[in-house]
């Protein structure tokens, strides 16, 4: 009886002997932080279904509003870039939870965060994805085999399309017509480990160019406009 | 006490039992399948590796292929435009039926060896074999479906949750596994016994018409429809003007440049002869249309390709000699295949009563 006793107390610090290996003792120390995104027309908040005006004073309502987030980075003190493991996320204005992305990362001071707006090309070549990346996601064209980037859609009297739509669907990821694009951010202040991103629509119709909806309200191919429409919303991105 | 201790094993004993009992004793351990590359062939693109080739799987994607509830309105599967007697094309159909009376704007190309295809339909749109039939499927004018339609749509059938739990190792249906079992039954689809290759490897030999015509394509076709596929798989203008009602501009719709302007990709030859009509809109209704077209109908554009700036010069010999060569490429054992054909249709591969020469 004693025997039986002292065999299973031995097992019992042998299988206790393996969930203490298995911890995180020997992983480098990592913390969690938050990025919180919010959408805005200038400094005022989107709200889908809301009539509103872009920077050109046009009238608009806005009725979807996406983006793939990916491939984050942090800047350490020194400069360094520390990849981390290469994750997708789609950001979608009418998805409260998909605007809250949790990270994990090292437990070191950065003065920047990296990431891709957009899918690279990589996995634009490697067949059918699931997840974020899933072709059910109303992102990946078919017929046309690569992610749409970033998708805004909506009305306004001004578009001179069936519906009076404006429907920008930005894709692209070969050479020459590539829409992912860079995004680095400096950031200053985290409170309670949570960044707070903001991504002005505005800058969709006027940054590096202006694009009117009463001219241009249709973008659904790789090509020079998709180009126009991502070296704008290169710019979107500003901390908070 | 030795009652006691009876008890205490018989306990011990059921307690295993029922253990063993109430486990899910589902073992995954799906077959492999060896996919084999023809002597002589090069290596295939297509990673098997991420996505390998079971029993389990082929059978899966064989259910899909053959599946109408792929479609919106029940009918209409892969296999009902890619036909096994016509090697996986639509037979005698310049355009294809889709959905509610409407026709495909292309003609619905043969499907076979297409682990060594690297981009998928006339224009190179699509780059990996596993996405290609998800654009069939959401096309108004094919299956006119929507994908997240479909799955729910799998999900509830009793078969397909066990079938999928086999291939992949348990009950989960979604796009990726349904692709990747759609492949898996594609990629079965080898064509590489037709008679030229008996020859190629020694077992056959040509008689004199279909050896001249060989040594005609050899000097005048080979430069784009290079053995063993019988396609470069490159894409070019080979002088077909645009028709007034598709406006199918090709190549240049996936790359936006205007230097692919009516290109479309180069079609193998293997099964040519049970695959008509051809062209990227099956404008052509036989093999001597095809011939006619180059030698004397070309429109030479700017984008014509280089090696047809001034057509193809055939005699009226040289045509029938390479059609005697063409007819070497039909593969029977492939068109009569029972692993490939519709479930309940396994001995209806016949070759087609009326061939277009």
């Amino acid at each position: 009886m004693r025997k039986l006793a002292a065999i299973i107390f031995l097992s019992l610090v042998w299988v206790g002997g393996f969930c203490f290996s298995n911890s995180d003792i020997s992983l480098p120390a990592s913390k969690k932080i938050t990025l919180v995104f919010h959408n805005s027309i200038g400094k005022e908040e989107l709200v889908l279904g809301n009539r509103t005006q872009n920077i050109l004073g046009e009238n608009m309502t806005v009725q979807k509003f996406k983006y793939y987030i990916s491939n984050f980075s942090i800047i350490d003190l020194t400069g360094k870039s520390v990849v981390l493991p290469v994750q997708y996320f789609l950001v979608d204005e009418a998805d409260t939870a998909s605007k809250i992305i949790t990270l994990t990362i090292p437990d070191i001071s950065f003065t920047k965060i990296e990431f891709l707006l957009g899918v690279d090309s990589m996995r634009n070549v490697s067949g059918i994805q699931t997840g974020a990346l899933d072709p059910g996601k109303g992102m990946f064209w078919t017929w046309n085999s690569g992610y749409i980037m970033a998708k805004l859609e909506g009305e306004s009297p001004l578009a001179n399309a069936a519906g009076n739509r404006f429907t920008y669907h930005i894709g692209g990821f070969r050479f020459g017509v590539n829409t992912v694009r860079k995004i680095s951010l400096a950031v200053t202040a985290i409170q309670n480990n949570e960044i707070h991103i903001n991504a002005d629509l505005n800058q969709w119709f006027k940054s590096k160019n202006e694009l009117r909806i009463a001219e241009t309200n249709t973008c659904h191919t790789p090509g020079p406009l998709a180009i126009k429409f991502a070296d704008n919303y290169a710019n979107m991105f500003s901390i908070r | 006490m030795r009652f006691t201790k009876a008890i205490w094993i018989l306990f011990i004993i059921l307690i295993t039992a029922a253990g063993w009992v109430t486990a899910d004793n589902f073992i995954f351990k799906p077959k492999p399948v060896k996919f084999i590359v023809p002597k002589g062939w090069p290596q295939p693109l297509y990673d098997f590796s991420k996505n390998p080739l079971t029993e389990e799987g082929i059978a899966l994607g064989k259910k899909l292929f053959y599946d109408g509830r792929l479609s919106k309105d029940g009918t209409i599967s892969c296999g009902s435009c890619h036909q096994q007697f016509g090697a996986f094309n639509t037979f005698d159909h310049p355009l294809s039926h889709g959905f509610n009376n409407s026709l495909t704007v292309r003609n619905a190309p043969g499907l076979f060896n297409l682990a060594w295809q690297k981009d998928f339909m006339w224009d190179g749109g699509i780059n990996h074999l596993d996405l290609q039939p998800l654009a069939p499927i959401t096309n108004e004018s094919e299956m006119a479906e929507n994908i997240e339609t479909v799955i729910s749509k799998l999900r509830t059938d009793k078969e397909y949750k066990i079938m999928f739990k086999a291939a992949f190792g348990d009950e989960m249906i979604n796009y990726l596994r349904m692709g990747k079992a759609l492949s898996q039954f594609m990629l079965q689809l080898v064509s590489s016994n037709s008679k030229y290759d008996k020859v190629m490897r020694g077992e056959a030999s040509f008689i004199l018409p279909e050896q001249l015509g060989y040594d005609i394509f050899k000097k005048k076709c080979i430069s784009c429809h290079t053995e063993p596929m019988f396609t470069d798989y490159s894409y070019r203008n080979t002088g077909l003007p645009v028709d007034p009602f598709l406006k199918d501009m090709g190549r240049m719709k996936i790359t936006g440049n205007p230097a692919d302007s009516l290109k479309f990709k180069v079609p193998s030859l293997r099964n040519v002869a049970v695959s008509f009509p051809y062209g990227h809109d099956g404008r052509f209704f036989s093999m001597m249309s095809v011939m006619e077209h180059y030698r004397k109908s070309m429109v030479i554009g700017p984008t014509t390709d280089s090696l047809m700036r001034n057509r193809l010069p055939l005699s009226n010999f040289e045509i029938g000699q390479l059609t005697a060569f063409l007819m070497t490429l039909t593969d029977s054992s492939f068109l009569k295949d029972k692993r490939f054909a519709e479930p309940g249709f396994e001995n209806n591969g016949k070759a087609p009563a009326d061939l277009h020469q």
